[in-house]
């Protein structure tokens, strides 16, 4: 069903990337852990008063967390952890099927016995591959934080239910991003509507944050579904929302694969 | 046995772009060439017989399979060479020729090698800085490697030097001689007059001319400057022979057919130079077929 050849080309070809993105969450995860420290949150508790609209845009409005679970959900889960990676698989979409299809090379790889749907469906499997080894990356890298520097601090169960749910929100921007790569014949397409989109999602979903009034605009982004507030209360409907997360992200992947296996390539 | 079947084809890209009720055959065993100025529509009708585009009308078949529903299960008997030269640039030609030949399922490299040996390419170096002459021999490589029957080569020697374009035309002969079925576009007349046993003639969209290779050369002029001893002389022979005076002492002539009686009729002329070169397609098509059609 997949190329085997095809996927290892494509770890060759994007480990380098992988290492980037990974070398950069290291960073921002240490960072957030370190901070976790008693009075440091009193400071960016009273920080955080003086600007509470900033805070709320990026997700980091809930400064009254005491747990170290709260405080890196309030702190990484908000924001961070959905944006980096964010760039990470719009770069990685898009190469995977638009810029071949862009540049032509794509004419290689069909003119081989290997149809359309196995060489997209190949690409869909290492786009979602790497999207869970950078979650399962970041996972493990704060749950051993954590453990080294406050150890017992870490309500494990209720974190990992958290990167779960972080892993839905990641199919889902990869699900997109990838159609976007599926459907357009240039990359230049294949990235405004891939990234435009997702971009807009995080901007609308700060927008709504800001401001009781524009709290509404949550319903118009499908970043809402993944809270991680509700998730750590242990609330039931969490759990459904971020299954919906799992299932039209994989939906966004089949229609990808369906419109690249029946559309005119003009390469 | 007909092994790529092009019937009634249509694709229209609007403003007289595409291929218009496009109709050819290859039997097999035979070399067609497809030829047409730039734009004309060969590589569109190519992208169809591979399987990347569909026909709005018409159907496209290779060994009785249709080209899109099929694609896959063609390519087991098919080497493509593309008009666009695009691979991996993040690859070396090396890794890059061993990646397609991993993708096709092939086992043995020896086929690769003994190409690269012919064509004396080096592949060692990363593609992103290689020529576009050296571009072509990987391509080249990959499209001949399998031993495939069939080949459908987009202006396979663009970007060859002489050297190799004769290296070339000595491969599609042996290839002949092996058996295979080859279609290959081009729109130089050298390449395909040297190789192919039939030719397609296409122009803006639309075919002109299915013809045997003999009558297109018996067809086809060739263009003469000659320098005279004086200017009387080279106006008396434009006068007599036909042939436009150029000013000075040089005659342009372009002469199709009759050789024998235009070279004896200058014999008799005081000639102090003179130099020939073969029509382009363009010339061609605007001696057979009129100007350009609005």
């Amino acid at each position: 069903m997949i190329s085997p050849v095809l996927l290892k080309r494509e770890a060759k070809a994007n480990w380098k990337l992988l290492l980037i993105i990974l070398a950069v969450l290291t960073m921002y995860c240490a960072v957030i852990v370190i901070m976790f420290d008693p009075e440091f949150g009193d400071s960016i508790k009273a920080l955080s008063e003086t600007m509470p609209e900033i805070f709320n845009a990026f997700g980091m409005g809930n400064t009254g967390a005491v747990t170290l679970t709260g405080f890196l959900s309030n702190y990484l889960y908000g924001f961070l952890l959905v944006v980096l990676p964010l760039v990470f698989i719009i770069i990685l979409a898009n190469r995977l099927i638009a810029r071949y299809v862009d540049s032509g090379s794509m004419a290689y790889l069909l003119a081989t016995p290997n149809g359309r749907v196995k060489i997209a469906l190949t690409q869909a499997v290492f786009l979602l591959l790497s999207v869970i080894a950078l979650n399962l990356f970041v996972t493990l890298l704060l749950i051993i934080f954590s453990k080294a520097m406050f150890p017992g601090q870490l309500d494990c169960p209720r974190f990992i239910m958290l990167n779960t749910g972080l892993l839905g929100l990641h199919v889902f921007l990869s699900g997109l991003c990838f159609c976007a790569s599926c459907i357009f014949n240039d990359t230049k397409r294949s990235n405004g509507v891939g990234a435009g989109l997702t971009i807009a999602f995080i901007l609308i979903q700060m927008l709504s944050n800001v401001d009781d009034k524009l709290e509404s605009l949550k319903y118009a982004t499908p970043l809402t579904l993944f809270n991680p507030d509700n998730i750590l209360a242990g609330e039931p409907g969490a759990g459904i929302s971020f299954i919906i997360l799992y299932i039209t992200g994989l939906i966004l992947f089949f229609i990808g694969i369906a419109s690249f296996s029946r559309r005119d390539l003009h390469i | 046995m007909r092994i790529i079947e092009v019937s009634h084809i249509t694709k229209d890209y609007g403003s007289g772009k595409g291929v218009f009720d496009v109709t050819f055959n290859v039997e097999k065993g035979e070399v067609v060439g497809f030829l047409g100025p730039n734009g004309a529509g060969k590589t569109t009708t190519i992208r169809q017989l591979m399987g990347f585009v569909r026909p709005d009308k018409g159907s496209v078949r290779i060994k009785g399979m249709d080209c899109f529903k099929k694609s896959s299960e063609i390519q087991k008997s098919l080497g493509y060479l593309p008009g666009e030269i695009s691979f991996m640039e993040d690859m070396t030609g090396n890794e890059f020729i061993k990646f397609v030949a991993n993708m096709k399922g092939m086992r043995e490299l020896d086929r690769a090698r003994e190409l690269m040996e012919f064509f004396e390419l080096d592949a060692e170096g990363t593609i992103k800085k290689m020529s576009k002459g050296m571009k072509q021999k990987v391509g080249i490589v990959c499209a001949f490697m399998q031993d495939s029957e069939i080949l459908i080569l987009d202006e396979p020697t663009s970007g060859l030097d002489p050297l190799m374009q004769n290296k070339f035309v000595e491969l599609i002969s042996k290839e002949k001689a092996k058996g295979k079925t080859i279609l290959m576009s081009s729109h130089l007349f050298e390449e395909v007059e040297r190789t192919c046993d039939r030719i397609v003639i296409i122009r803006q969209g639309r075919i002109v001319d299915v013809d045997s290779m003999e009558r297109l050369q018996k067809n086809k002029s060739r263009i003469f400057y000659i320098t005279f001893d004086t200017e009387k002389t080279a106006s008396d022979f434009a006068a007599a022979q036909g042939g436009e005076h150029m000013g000075g002492r040089v005659v342009t002539a372009s002469v199709s057919g009759d050789m024998d009686s235009f070279i004896k009729a200058l014999a008799a002329y005081p000639v102090r130079d003179m130099d020939m070169r073969k029509q382009t397609l363009e010339e061609f098509f605007l001696q057979f077929y009129g100007g350009e059609e609005q």
